[in-house]
């Protein structure tokens, strides 16, 4: 069916615009990304860069103002009413906040049994077994805790259960948004190794939103880099994170503490703070606190360009990628 | 000057909670010198937040008990009055706490936030406090100091604010600076520049500071020791290069060897502890990593380890220590 040079999801010119017409803030301004069937696209940034609200978007959860949503082959921007609930469930998503995902007052079986229950898709004991093996999916013994309440389990469980809830309808595409933010790093490393797994297991297609950059190359097959609004570089994960080619991933990633205390120590950190999405700068967005920038960044905003196979990069001075020689100097 | 600035001893903090006690910090002692910055690292539960307000001597008034010692600068913490306290609070120890806005007044002007210290507890007049506020704001890197001096916290970037909060701590000079998570929840190019500026105040100003994290990569460079705790208690404390490079306790390895890192290739598998923290209140006799721990023996789930000398300054609680670097294992 699903065919690996097809992509499974093709996001084109993503807007999604909030507040009045007289001040508007442009929250996703032009986004547009492809992701292939089997693969992770991690998408990094800062807070306020609109990671979360293009996910959401992608889902319509907050409706994009314009731009394109194809998830394998049918449109989901044009999409209304039932046609776009079957469209939901083909991409589900997956919240940082799994205690306030979970309704606290439900049982974790019925929680999960709750798309099957929306969609009458199955029923009795096809249903309640169904719930079982998806418990038993992701490390939770529905003998045990089945009858529990939500209420009664620690963020990694509950993360677990909404993992659980999200595969229930055999998505193709998961949409991750800062799952493992709110988790200690010992529960952090078993819920993104039982990630990894179950990605096999269901064949899943993964948008992995998170602003932990260690965590983002470590489940990425590529990652996209945003800064307020824009994606400014995307790339193969490795290739990305050795080389990058546009100045903000350069020192995002040097801002990135490394645990070892032979790390080199950086001085090159980023000053100031990203500017208001309410009055970005014009022409390229980064231009405010990037050291190259000239007049061409003010006039102009660039365009994305390659600068490797598969390696986007939307600056008019991209800093050399050592592997492929030096970029066009333009 | 013989003594360490501040002598932590037998420090237990135990609370009375509906379910039973609940040892939050149990047996905890370390010392700190002048113009060392100090590591303590933990994951959620592990006492390590209610270690620092027990240094610092902030406890709610009810339901609690705390044994022990804590000298700082030769004055004992553990049961001074609140007067007593207070007349340390500002001058010898002051606290940076992880959310900027809920440690702000948010229908206060930071400047009058700033001022109130200098004033109360330095008696300065109205117009010294303010040059000195604005001069603190600007040591702090917040530009257009003068002007800022009138923001509300709600008109600054959480960064900004977290900057605020560190010359507040700051204004009363104190010889220890606890901080508190204080990058958490901050972007990680704003966590750079505040962790460089606590870099650079610290020596500036010669204090100490005690960096309390979950973040391994936060203590990396900038401590010169690091605490390691589980479950209220101290599992492991040397050098940071000890810590990081020649760990005994296998929980500091499993620590270190879950947590992602930026270096590593994509879908690298991480080495994930099994189970979670345990619940203080459900805590058995013997340690308390046990039930995670892959070395686990009898003796283990029977008997609690103590801290045991690896060497100079470097102990560990473990009954079965990983071999040292360089040892045959």
């Amino acid at each position: 069916m699903s065919n690996a040079d097809q992509p499974l999801l093709s996001v084109r010119d993503l807007e999604v615009t909030f507040g009045t017409r007289r001040r508007p803030l442009s929250a996703v301004a032009g986004v547009s990304f492809d992701i292939y069937p089997g693969e992770t696209l991690g998408l990094v940034g800062e807070s306020g860069c609109g990671k979360s609200t293009t996910g959401k978007a992608l889902m319509r959860i907050i409706e994009p103002t314009s731009g394109q949503i194809v998830l394998e082959g049918t449109d989901v921007t044009t999409q209304t009413g039932r046609a776009l609930r079957q469209a939901r469930t083909k991409m589900q998503m997956i919240f940082q906040d799994p205690i306030s995902s979970l309704n606290p007052r439900r049982r974790v079986k019925d929680i999960v049994a709750e798309p099957f229950d929306c969609w009458k898709s199955v029923r009795g004991p096809e249903r309640d077994a169904l719930v079982s093996d998806l418990l038993n999916k992701v490390g939770i013994d529905p003998e045990v805790y089945g009858d529990r309440y939500a209420r009664q389990f620690s963020g990694g469980q509950c993360q677990r259960i909404s993992i659980a809830r999200s595969l229930a309808m055999r998505p193709s595409l998961l949409i991750c948004d800062e799952m493992v933010s709110a988790l200690d790093v010992s529960v952090q490393a078993q819920i993104l190794n039982l990630l990894e797994d179950l990605k096999v297991e269901y064949g899943l297609t993964l948008l992995f939103i998170a602003h932990d950059l260690a965590v983002v190359r470590n489940v990425s097959d590529r990652v996209a880099v945003m800064y307020l609004g824009t994606i400014c570089e995307i790339g193969p994960a490795d290739a990305l994170y050795s080389a990058p080619a546009h100045p903000y991933t350069k020192f995002l990633l040097g801002a990135a503490l490394e645990a070892d205390p032979d790390s080199p120590a950086r001085d090159d950190v980023l000053q100031g703070e990203p500017p208001s999405p309410l009055d970005p700068p014009s022409g390229c967005r980064f231009r405010t606190r990037c050291p190259y920038a000239t007049e061409k960044c003010v006039a102009e905003a660039p365009a994305s360009r390659e600068v490797a196979p598969g390696h986007q990069v939307a600056c008019h001075y991209p800093l050399t990628v050592t592997t492929k020689g030096p970029a066009s100097d333009d | 000057m013989s003594e360490p600035l501040l002598v932590v001893r037998d420090l237990c903090t135990t609370f009375a909670t509906p379910t039973g006690r609940l040892r939050a910090v149990d047996g905890v002692s370390f010392d700190l010198g002048a113009n060392e910055t100090l590591g303590i690292v933990g994951e959620s539960g592990s006492g390590k937040t209610v270690l620092s307000r027990t240094i610092m001597g902030l406890q709610p008034r009810t339901n609690v008990e705390v044994s022990g010692s804590v000298r700082l600068g030769g004055f004992e913490v553990v049961g001074a009055s609140e007067t007593a306290k207070r007349s340390i609070w500002g001058t010898e120890v002051a606290m940076v706490f992880q959310d900027p806005m809920t440690s702000l007044n948010p229908v206060v002007r930071i400047g009058n936030q700033i001022t109130e210290s200098l004033r109360v507890r330095l008696g300065m007049s109205r117009a010294e406090a303010k040059a000195r506020a604005i001069e603190l704001l600007e040591l702090v890197g917040i530009p257009s100091a003068a002007e800022r001096f009138r923001a509300y916290p709600g008109q600054l970037s959480g960064g900004m604010r977290q900057r605020v909060v560190i010359a507040i701590a700051l204004s009363c000079s104190p010889s220890l600076l606890l901080a508190d998570e204080p990058t958490t929840g901050l972007d990680v190019t704003i966590q750079a520049q505040i962790l460089n500026l606590l870099d650079e105040l610290k020596q500036r100003l010669a204090m100490s500071v005690i960096l309390v994290t979950h973040d391994l990569g936060v203590v990396a460079t900038r401590t010169s020791r690091i605490v390691v705790m589980y479950a209220g208690r101290v599992v492991e404390t040397g050098t940071t290069r000890d810590v990081f490079y020649d760990h005994r306790m296998p929980y500091t390895r499993a620590l270190l060897e879950s947590s992602p890192k930026v270096s590593n290739p994509s879908h690298t598998r991480l080495a994930a502890i099994a189970g979670r923290p345990p619940n203080l209140t459900e805590l058995g006799a013997g340690c308390a990593f046990a039930p995670r721990c892959a070395y686990a023996s009898d003796r283990c789930r029977a008997e609690r380890p103590e801290l045991t000398a690896a060497g100079d300054g470097h102990t560990y609680a473990c009954w079965h220590p990983l071999a040292p670097r360089g040892a045959p294992s």
